[in-house]
């Protein structure tokens, strides 16, 4: 070919050629460099085995000691005793009781301002409440840990009746009053009559109104009667972990609002959907397994929190009479792993020693399997966005 | 439905979001506020003269002549409060036994009381805790002090099916009749010219050790042990974090073997503190034995490996932020891909990593779970650099638990409480605020 | 006609184009200019599965400016792409055939595409001045490649700068962040960075898609400026850009390169009836 003969004419020859072994040279270095780059990368699973690996290995002595039975089945923890007990179910339950609390709580409001901040807030507004959750988000433990047991607990023993009515009447008053006005106007709207109809919804609206405020000061007046005998509980607690675990729902539920596309949301409206109809029908359906995997997190907060509970949950391990009594002290599992290993510690070897170490066990497997749930759940929800 | 009601539903709906925002930014106030106010009052008070004399004998600091003339008349008010017990003492030695009997055992608790409220009296053997060798130090200590020397709680069972209430009762009118009685009135009047009250500011409540687990004296040793651990904490985490992120945006292939990966890293994120702590005594103080026991290493170790996932994912998101077209621009002028990367990519991440570094950095100052086992003593003074491997060290997070929950005087203490909480919080939320800065400089300038 | 046919056909019309490449007086005035820089045989570029460029054969003339049109989607920036291996970061991405460069291969074995890409430097789509300096945006190419004396340095910004004729305007201010750069003068920032490596070969990747007609015309000139010093490819999608200041034009479609001619030739007398019709505005 004619360009061929050109170039030899000119002679150069490319710069860019290097000879075989150096180029064997820089893939072996190449090789090498990212070799080590994935060692590194790899530690990060390292420790998840090492940690399984660990705790596990402490934990099966004690199993092997004390077998399966009394840990999960009796509420007997008197680990210090001779011979030591070890049944951690009251433990297990009050565990189990703080984070159904805190989750009842937050869940509702952390969905509920995830919106607000996705679809409701203008952006101005926007830059200001996020600073406020990470704020929240950043606060340790041990200082929420410290407010619940020094300044919430008092202000629960002395004030609690006062404190809980107030709380019925705030959340429960704006939502009874919708209630009213909807199922006023449900029960009103088979009737043809323009007039008649706003003559009986008017009607409903009243005789339900002043049923509903006479449940409302009915509930409120028992609830002011209530004397909590302890500060330190599990609604104390629930309360101050459902503000921990809030920031975690808030911006993982966000991110899965945010997910949904712009069309959706226009579809909705050109359809005449009000903003509630198009969140409620439209986008929380269609972001509902990303929002479960922010409450699944959420849990898991809540669930692996030690300070608080540890300071402010009265580490009593019965379970409550009757079993919902959230103003009782109750006992949970992290809290028995920080509180017991100080004396535990001094006799490594012992069931006493080892049985905290299947506490940790529990949760840890307990966390694993949660985090894998909702990594699954974000991964199927981000294929079905993107239409795989 | 009607267009009305459904119109107040949006409304509501509306109202609901933002309530929910409202009572988290009001959450935040609360927990904030009192911490904040009585925080504050750790540094700013109304000091009395013992404070004042605790610092000279303590610290070595003050005016000594100012010193020895404000005791000099602090003690012409003392002398004659000395001067009334020794006198009802001597009036007990004329009295019948019986009653002798009676009044001492009333007397003993009022010494007490005033030995609390203004130093040791004279007669008394010289204590060996450092608490009992002064008065109160806090102005408000003391009003609270002169109340409980004024009167006697006393609680109330009568009524069975309430809890007990409590009431009180003057010591003055159990003194009736005894040259005591005059005591009260003069050292509720004269209380003030004994301890000179007055408006203090004591910085050295953050630099100096505590006296007496805490009783008097500062926090330095907590705040040192703190930055110790989250530093240390940040010199293993850090690298490791920006090296593995790198390798997960710029060279990992996808596949199983990534996948897994990076279920690991969620996996570690979302371990609860706790068996961080569980861990880090099975592994790194029974196993590795990387010191006899507890030791600052061991907790910096606990702490990086919990604040890891974290930097990973912050990094990770910085680089994936830094535009295509910089490695582009680089690799067209005939950069190495290591190359591009330590030279235009990571620069141009560094803020976002460095952010991410930063509120891990805050997190590792203000977890406690993992230290407990690993790091965290509750008494002990600064340790030195040179110690970090051998000595545990006390540290803000952990010393708030211990001196809320299990120091032997809690309730005496609760504004060094609050000022380790304070000191504490604002560390974790400054680097926050910076971070938050950080991130609104760098979208600054990334849109030119 | 069938698909398979019209195939065929346009293969041969590709060969034909190959053949009749009019090698013009202008080959005069650029002194040394002309040879063939840029070899390509059989050469075709794969996305997975994919074949976005389809066994093309061309030689590129040094010194020259030559100009790729097409419709958007035909391959044009990937042939480009191809030339300084920047599709080494599409992991999917691979070639058959062969591209050569000085007569040596590009995708060769023994081919070290960071030496490669200092040889032949590139433009994008959007100006991509890195977050520092201008000092430090040109000088970075010289410093990666070992160069650290300071006076040199300063020689080499200058010389840069003044080739892509940014340097009136932004002597005094080379130690300020190139980011506050207007767009044109970004762009144009980016060519003396490419400049300052001294390749052989500059790609312009649709580099006046992003600036307003003024900049335009500033990009447009500077490319005139280089003409003759070196061998220039630009991917366009404005037909007027690519008539104004190309020598030789390129017309790919799916992939297939359908003509290659002087430009002059390709604008006014097509020899295919695909390019007219491209030209004349029937398809885009």
């Amino acid at each position: 070919m004619m360009s061929e003969d050109v170039l030899k004419e000119s002679g150069r020859s490319g710069a860019f050629i290097v000879s075989a072994q150096k180029r064997k040279m820089q893939k072996l270095a190449k090789t090498a460099g990212e070799s080590i780059l994935l060692l590194i990368a790899s530690f990060v699973a390292i420790v998840v085995l090492f940690i399984f690996y660990f705790v596990t290995v402490d934990a099966i002595p004690y199993f092997q000691l004390q077998g399966f039975r009394e840990f999960f089945t009796s509420s007997n923890w008197y680990p210090a005793g001779d011979p030591g007990e070890f049944g951690a179910l009251a433990i297990i339950y009050g565990s189990g009781m703080v984070t159904l609390g805190s989750t009842l709580l937050s869940v509702p409001m952390g969905i509920a301002a995830a919106i607000c901040l996705s679809d409701i807030l203008p952006f101005s507004v926007r830059q200001y409440a996020k600073p406020v959750i990470e704020m929240l988000a950043a606060i340790p433990s041990v200082a929420f840990g410290f407010f619940a047991l020094v300044i919430f607990a008092p202000l629960l023993q002395t004030q609690g009746g006062p404190i809980l009515m107030w709380a019925w009447w705030i959340l429960a008053a704006p939502f009874l009053l919708l209630a009213v006005i909807v199922i006023s106007d449900l029960l009103s709207a088979k009737i043809e009559d323009p007039k008649r109809r706003q003559q009986i919804s008017m009607f409903l609206l009243v005789v339900f109104g002043v049923g509903a405020l006479a449940f409302l000061y009915w509930v409120g007046s028992v609830l002011q009667g209530i004397e909590i005998i302890t500060g330190t509980n599990a609604l104390n607690v629930s309360i101050i972990l459902s503000f921990m675990a809030l920031p975690t729902i808030v911006s993982v539920s966000e991110d899965a609002l945010q997910a949904v596309g712009r069309e959706l949301r226009e579809g909705s409206y050109a359809l005449g959907a009000t903003r509630a109809e198009t969140i409620v029908k439209t986008i929380l359906p269609a972001a509902s397994s990303g929002i479960l995997a922010a409450v699944i997190l959420g849990v898991m907060r809540a669930l692996g929190e030690t300070m608080v509970v540890w300071m402010a949950s009265g580490n009593s391990s019965h379970i409550p009479e009757p079993w919902f009594n959230y103003l009782e002290a109750i006992r949970t599992l992290t809290a028995t792993i920080a509180g017991d290993m100080g004396e535990a510690d001094q006799v490594t070897g012992s069931a006493r020693y080892h049985v905290l170490f299947a506490m940790g066990l529990l949760l840890l497997v307990i966390s694993f399997i949660s985090n894998l749930v909702s990594e699954r759940i974000v991964v199927r929800q981000r294929k079905i966005l993107s239409g795989q | 439905m009607n267009l009305g009601t459904r119109k107040i539903l949006d409304r509501s709906f509306t109202a609901v979001g933002f309530g929910s925002i409202a009572v988290m930014g009001i959450a935040l106030l609360i927990v904030l506020a009192p911490i904040i106010y009585n925080g504050i009052g750790s540094v700013f008070f109304t000091g009395t003269l013992e404070h004042r004399n605790m610092l000279f004998n303590e610290f070595g600091r003050g005016d000594k002549e100012e010193l020895v003339k404000e005791n000099a008349a602090s003690e012409v008010y003392r002398k004659q409060i000395y001067g009334m017990l020794d006198a009802f003492e001597a009036e007990l030695e004329t009295m019948e036994p019986e009653k002798k009997q009676d009044y001492l055992s009333k007397y003993g608790p009022v010494r007490t009381a005033l030995q609390t409220l203004i130093g040791p009296l004279p007669g008394e053997e010289t204590a060996i805790l450092t608490r009992y060798k002064y008065g109160q130090t806090r102005w408000e200590k003391a009003e609270e002090k002169l109340h409980e020397f004024l009167y006697e709680a006393k609680w109330d069972y009568s009524n069975p099916d309430v809890m007990a209430k409590e009431y009180f009762v003057s010591r003055a009118a159990e003194f009736e009749g005894t040259s005591l009685v005059k005591l009260f009135p003069y050292v509720e009047k004269h209380l003030p010219d004994v301890l000179r009250p007055r408006f203090t500011v004591y910085w050295g409540f953050l630099t100096d050790s505590s006296v007496d687990s805490h009783i008097f004296g500062g926090i330095w040793p907590e705040i040192q042990g703190t930055f110790f651990l989250a530093v240390g904490a940040m010199l293993f985490a850090f690298p490791l974090g920006v090296i593995a992120a790198v390798y997960f945006t710029e060279y990992a292939r996808e596949g199983f073997f990534n996948s897994i990966l990076r279920s690991a890293n969620s996996t570690l994120a979302g371990v609860p503190s706790i068996v961080f702590g569980l861990f880090g005594l099975a592994f790194f103080i029974n196993t590795l034995k990387v010191s006899e026991s507890k030791s600052v290493l061991a907790g910096s170790l606990t702490l990086a490996i919990m604040i890891l996932p974290t930097i990973i994912r912050a990094a990770e998101e910085a680089i994936l932020s830094v535009p295509k077209t910089y490695k582009e621009a680089s690799l067209s002028l005939g950069s190495t891909k290591w190359n591009t990367i330590m030279t235009v990519i990571l620069p141009a991440a560094l803020p976002g990593i460095l952010t991410g570094g930063v509120i891990s950095l805050g997190r590792a100052a203000g977890e406690t779970a993992p230290i407990i086992f690993t790091a965290a003593v509750s008494v002990g003074s600064a340790i030195g650099l040179a110690d970090v491997f051998s000595s545990p060290t006390p540290a803000l997070s952990w010393n708030i638990y211990n001196l809320a929950s299990e120091h032997e005087a809690a309730a005496e203490i609760r504004h060094v409480q609050y000022g380790m909480v304070l000191a504490l919080v604002s560390i974790v939320l400054l680097l926050n605020l910076s971070a938050i800065f950080l991130r609104a400089r760098i979208s600054k300038k990334l849109k030119g | 006609m069938t698909a398979d046919s019209r195939e065929t056909s346009q293969k041969e019309q590709v060969k034909t184009a190959n053949r009749e490449i009019y090698l013009p007086s202008e080959r005069k005035n650029i002194s040394g200019g002309g040879t063939p820089h840029v070899v390509a045989k059989d050469f075709s570029i794969y996305y997975g599965e994919f074949e976005a460029v389809k066994k093309v054969n061309a030689d590129i003339l040094s010194r020259y400016v030559t100009a790729i049109i097409g419709p958007s989607g035909c391959g044009k920036s990937t042939f480009l792409r191809a030339i300084n291996r920047m599709n080494d970061l599409i992991p999917s991405c691979h070639t058959t055939g062969a591209l050569r460069f000085d007569g040596e291969d590009i995708y060769g074995k023994f081919t070290d595409e960071v030496l490669l890409r200092k040889k032949i430097g590139m433009v994008f789509q959007k100006p991509n001045p890195f977050p520092k300096s201008i000092f430090d945006n040109i000088a970075y190419g010289p410093r990666l490649h070992g160069l650290n004396d300071r006076k040199q340095l300063a020689e080499i910004v200058e010389r840069s700068l003044r080739k892509a004729a940014l340097w009136d305007e932004v002597s005094d201010r080379l130690d300020k962040n190139a980011l506050g750069l207007s767009g044109g003068q970004q762009q144009r920032l980016c060519v003396a960075r490419a400049l300052a490596v001294e390749p052989e070969i500059l790609l312009l990747d649709e580099p006046t898609s992003a600036l307003d007609p003024k900049a335009t015309a500033k990009i447009e000139d500077l490319i005139q400026e280089l003409r003759g010093s070196y061998t220039i490819m630009i991917v366009t999608h404005n037909m007027q850009q690519a008539s104004r200041v190309s020598d030789y034009t390129m017309f790919f479609y799916e992939g297939v390169l359908v003509e290659y001619a002087r430009t002059a030739q390709l604008f006014t007398n097509p020899k295919d009836r695909m390019t007219e019709d491209y030209i004349t505005g029937r398809f885009s």
